[in-house]
C-alpha cells in the first residue's frame, strides 16, 4: 500500500493539477502521487458517474458507486499494467461496470416500466412490412434534438434489464463483448443476440419519433 | 438469395465484419435490390452512435463531485 501520509508531507510534492499530459498523470498516480490521482478522478468522474447512473437510474447509487470505483482504482493501480489513457479508461469502465452490476444484483432491481422488445414485422415470405421513416440526414450532426434525446432515454430505460445492461455497456460505454462477458458471466453469442434485439428496439423507438415528426408536419 | 428477415437477422454480425464471404455477398445483393432494407441498414448503423450521443450526457452535480473529492481524500489518507 502506498504511503500517502508521507507523500502529503513532502513539501515538493505539490498537487499536480496543472499537468496537461494525462499519460504523465497516470504514470505519476501509478507511482503513488495522490495529486495526480485526484486530477485523474476529476477528468473521469463524469464518465464513471454516467455509467452508474444509466445502469442504476439512481443518483444516490451512482454517487456511491463512483466513490467505490475510484477507491478500488487507487487500491489496484499498482496492478494496472496499461500505459496510456485509453487503457486506463477501459480499465476504469470495467471496474465501474463490475461495481454497478454487483449493486444491481444485490438490489435485484427489476424495472417496473419494462417494454417488450420491438423489431420489424415480416410477412410469411420474410419481406419487411414496416414503413421506414425518413430520419433526418443530420441525425448524427452536432446538435441532437432535445426531444429525440428524451425519446432515446425513455426507450433505453424501458428495455428489459438484461438487454439494457448489454446495450449500455457495449453501445454507450464501449466495452467489448469479451469484457461484458467477463463481468456478467454471459456468453458472447448471448450478449450479441441481446445487443441485436436491443438495437432493433432502440431503432424502432427512434423511427417512431421521426414518424411522429413526419405526421405532425 | 436472402429475404428481408434473413438480412435483418444478420445485421449485427455483418456490421461487426463477422459474416462469411458468401453470406456477405447474399446480404449485399439483398440490400442492393431492397430499398427498405437498405434504409433499415443505414438506420441500424446510426442507432448506436445516436444513442451514445443522447445518453452520454450525464454530468456529476457539483456537490456530488465535492463529496467525492472529500471522500477520497479521507479514505486514501487512511488507506
Amino acid at each position: 500500500m502506498r504511503d500517502l501520509t508521507r507523500l502529503q508531507r513532502q513539501p515538493n510534492v505539490r498537487p499536480l493539477m496543472e499537468a496537461s499530459d494525462e499519460n504523465l498523470l497516470l504514470r505519476q498516480a501509478q507511482a503513488g502521487e495522490l495529486g495526480a490521482f485526484e486530477k485523474l478522478v476529476e477528468l473521469h468522474r463524469d464518465r464513471v458517474y454516467g455509467l452508474a447512473l444509466r445502469m442504476t437510474r439512481s443518483e444516490a447509487d451512482a454517487a456511491e458507486i463512483t466513490q467505490e470505483v475510484f477507491l478500488s482504482a487507487w487500491r489496484n493501480l499498482s496492478g494496472f499494467k496499461g500505459e496510456n489513457t485509453a487503457a486506463f479508461v477501459g480499465w476504469l469502465n470495467r471496474i465501474a461496470a463490475n461495481q454497478t452490476l454487483m449493486r444491481l444484483r444485490h438490489r435485484k432491481v427489476v424495472s417496473q416500466i419494462e417494454a417488450s422488445l420491438e423489431g420489424p414485422q415480416f410477412n410469411e415470405r420474410g419481406s419487411m412490412l414496416d414503413e421506414v421513416a425518413d430520419w433526418k440526414s443530420d441525425a448524427l450532426g452536432l446538435t441532437l434534438d432535445a426531444e429525440l434525446s428524451e425519446a432515446i432515454q425513455l426507450a433505453a430505460d424501458a428495455l428489459p434489464e438484461e438487454y439494457r445492461r448489454v446495450f449500455l455497456l457495449k453501445d454507450v460505454d464501449g466495452l467489448s463483448y469479451e469484457e461484458i462477458g467477463d463481468i456478467t458471466g454471459d456468453s458472447v453469442p448471448a450478449i450479441k443476440s441481446r445487443l441485436h434485439r436491443a438495437r432493433l428496439t432502440m431503432r424502432s423507438a427512434i423511427d417512431a419519433f421521426y414518424q411522429d415528426v413526419e405526421s405532425s408536419d | 438469395m436472402f429475404n428481408c428477415k434473413d438480412s435483418i437477422d444478420k445485421l449485427l454480425e455483418y456490421l461487426d465484419g463477422e459474416v462469411a464471404p458468401d453470406v456477405k455477398h447474399h446480404l449485399e445483393q439483398h440490400f442492393k435490390g431492397c430499398s427498405p432494407c437498405e434504409e433499415f441498414l443505414k438506420q441500424y448503423r446510426e442507432t448506436a452512435p445516436l444513442c451514445r450521443k443522447a445518453l452520454l450526457r450525464a454530468r456529476m452535480p457539483r456537490e456530488v463531485a465535492d463529496r467525492l473529492t472529500s471522500f477520497l481524500r479521507d479514505a486514501l489518507r487512511k488507506a
